[in-house]
């Protein structure tokens, strides 16, 4: 009798955490970009889909944070920006010189230090509040990147250049096969970024997290260490961060004060909202939405669109109200889709399995099995239902 | 020397402004007690509860656990230590399923690999919802979960941190007759499971109450006004002035 409940109880918990839609989705996905070179020549185009790759790192590190911790945070920029500026100045020939693969793990380290410091706000301040405070911290740092006294270091605005390559072209390589090269380095890590993230927020540690999100109070009655959990999800969150701005700014070969700038906060909150916040594979697709609608549709095909059929030219301002377009399409989203579409594709491909409770409230780790035909009690357990 | 209490709570005093919620409160208790603390609306239980748990720090006083002073730890650090409390108002993991919910606190065996983690600490936490009879729901997120469900959910996840001392606040407050009944009678069946664990229980359910405990402690404005087994309690007259005083005098 008991076995029987704990082996239903069992599989029916396996089939929630390997949560199989969703794998397979993520599967197939990967499958297409690894494909992708391919099918697109272009080095413009191929150029578009690495910093998407460097976005999604990006986006699931935030994602990990607010979607799985609570932690809001609206200052991301400062885990990519710090990641930046630290491998920049140690690869940069004009200070250290040294090798980036030695520069990019000492960033991601040095990012950690700060993520665990940047983690102190949250143990006293929730919420909303807390979204603020951590949006002033680039901004602050930013500041600082552009003192005057340290212009001498940083080099204000004009930022840090003339950095070594994510991957060097070597003699025989094209500028396309460089391309290629450094498509599968960014798409290698963020395959190794998300499968990490998910690892752990599907362990444990996820759990606690969760618990942490719903009621601090009675984590803290289970014996949780919610200071310890909530550091630890800034450090592990600003990690990837970190490592997002590395290959950024070798994928640019510089570092310059933007890459602490609100936009930059705010594209992993877009990125994520467009995809599904809590699910990790949900800001992969959002980084890729969001990139083909501004790289294909609002940079090259509207303008043209305009320019052609209504003989309007869009003028230079037109950049600025692209950020105000995502964010309406966000606000639609999060009325209309609170799921995100991926997630929303993910669900309902889990529709046609079986019956599954949608939570359209929040993150959750075990979807709830809707059992499909009540099983009659035995016994004469009291059942309280609400 | 006397021999060490489970737990030995020593002037304890805890104060809200300018009210004695506390107020200079000590008492023992040992292994194996089942001890009921009883009191009037606002008499100070939940405060002594949440003193005792870590959640608030006292004002003076020492609270020791097996001679160890446990004055003013984190309350992860009590928990730790072997004291597991319940709140008065459910507080659920509501985003997790009910099963879930009692994994959160239970300790990961050490050094092993996830499927055996997987599988030794959800067979634990499917064991503890059976005794308190929930093994048919734990699935089901704690969210859809009703209030006399979720009181023993909360037992269930207390037990779950192996407490050698348990504090319950109020486990039948909102449970019907079946369930209060039911209650009482898992609550006896881990005390003879498990003959050293030390339960303290609030309740208003004198009723219930009284059928499972060996010793009683009542408190009124913050003060310990009596202690003693349930027969001296129910004969004491100080205590009948404070539960029924009030009433004839309005009478
Ligand atoms: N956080 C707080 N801040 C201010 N006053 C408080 C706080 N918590 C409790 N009190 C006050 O302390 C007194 C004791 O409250 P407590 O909750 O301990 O009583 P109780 O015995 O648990 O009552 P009940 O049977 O209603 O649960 C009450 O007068 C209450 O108003
Ligand atoms: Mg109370």
């Amino acid at each position: 009798m008991v076995t029987t409940y704990i082996r239903r109880a069992y599989s029916s918990f396996v089939a929630h955490v390997f949560d199989i839609p969703a794998r397979l989705l993520a599967f197939l996905l990967f499958l297409t970009l690894l494909f992708i070179p391919f099918a697109i020549q272009n080095t413009y185009y191929l150029r578009i889909l690495i910093l998407a790759n460097v976005l999604a790192i990006f986006a699931v590190s935030w994602d990990f944070l607010v979607g799985r911790t609570g932690q809001i945070s609206l200052g991301h920029a400062i885990f990519f920006g710090i990641g930046g500026y630290i491998t920049a100045l140690l690869s940069s020939s004009k200070f250290f010189g040294l090798p980036i693969f030695l520069t990019i793990p000492i960033a991601i380290l040095a990012a950690c230090i700060i993520a665990l410091a940047l983690g102190i706000p949250s143990l006293r301040v929730k919420g909303p509040y807390l979204a603020l405070v951590t949006m002033s911290f680039p901004l602050i740092l930013a500041a600082l990147l552009k003192w005057y006294p340290l212009n001498h270091i940083f080099k204000g605005e004009f930022g840090i250049r003339g950095l070594p390559a994510l991957v060097p072209r070597l003699d025989w390589m094209t500028i396309g096969q460089q391309r290629v090269g450094e498509y599968y380095v960014t798409l290698i890590l963020l395959f190794a970024a998300s499968v990490i993230l998910y690892k752990i927020a599907n362990s444990k540690i996820g759990l606690v997290f969760v618990s942490i999100l719903d009621d601090e109070l009675a984590s803290k009655a289970c014996g949780i260490n919610v200071t310890k959990y909530k550091l630890m999800g800034f450090m592990i969150s600003g990690l990837f961060g970190a490592l997002a701005g590395c290959i950024q700014t070798h994928l640019l070969r510089f570092a310059n004060p933007p890459m602490f700038a609100l936009t930059l906060s705010f594209l992993p909150v877009i990125v994520t909202f467009l995809g599904g916040l809590g699910t990790i594979y949900g800001p992969i697709v959002g980084a890729y939405i969001y990139y083909i609608l501004d790289s294909y549709v609002l940079r090259d095909w509207l303008p043209r669109f305009l320019k052609e059929t209504v003989g309007v030219t869009l003028p230079p301002e037109f950049d600025f109200a692209k950020l105000l377009i995502f964010t309406l399409i966000v606000l639609i989203l999060v009325i209309k889709l609170p799921r995100g579409i991926a997630k929303f594709t993910t669900d309902k491909l889990g529709d046609l399995e079986e019956a599954r409770d949608l939570d359209e409230r929040g993150p959750r780790i075990w979807k709830t099995y809707k059992k499909k035909e009540k099983t009659t009690s035995t016994g004469s357990e009291p059942t309280a239902s609400s | 020397m006397s021999p060490l209490h489970l737990l030995e709570i020593k002037n304890l005093t805890k104060h809200f402004g300018g009210l004695a919620a506390v107020d200079n409160i000590s008492f023992q208790a040992d292994e194996g007690e089942i001890i009921g603390i009883i009191g009037p609306n606002g008499a100070g239980k939940t405060t002594l509860f949440n003193l005792i748990s870590g959640f608030l720090k006292p004002d003076s006083g020492t609270m020791k656990l097996r001679g160890e002073n446990i004055t003013g730890l984190e309350p992860h650090k009590i928990v730790n230590k072997g004291i597991a409390r319940t709140f008065q108002v459910v507080r659920p993991f509501r985003h997790l399923p009910v099963i879930a919910n009692v994994m959160v606190a239970l300790r990961s065996p050490r050094g092993a690999r996830k499927i055996e983690w997987l599988k030794t600490i959800e067979r634990k936490a499917a064991d503890l919802l059976e005794d308190v009879g929930l093994s048919e729901m734990m699935l089901e997120p704690a969210e859809n979960m009703g209030h006399g469900t979720l009181k023993r959910l909360e037992m269930a996840r207390a037990l779950a941190t192996e407490p050698d001392l348990l504090m319950l606040d109020e486990p039948f407050g909102g449970l019907n007759p079946l369930e209060t009944d039911f209650l009482t009678k898992s609550l006896m069946r881990m005390h003879l499971d498990e003959p050293t664990r030390c339960i303290l229980i609030v309740e208003h359910k004198l009723y219930a109450l009284m059928k499972i405990v060996s010793r009683v402690v009542v408190l009124h404005q913050g003060e310990k006004i009596a202690e003693g087994t349930p027969e001296e309690i129910a004969q004491n007259d100080r205590v009948i002035e404070v539960y029924m005083g009030k009433g004839i005098q309005d009478a």
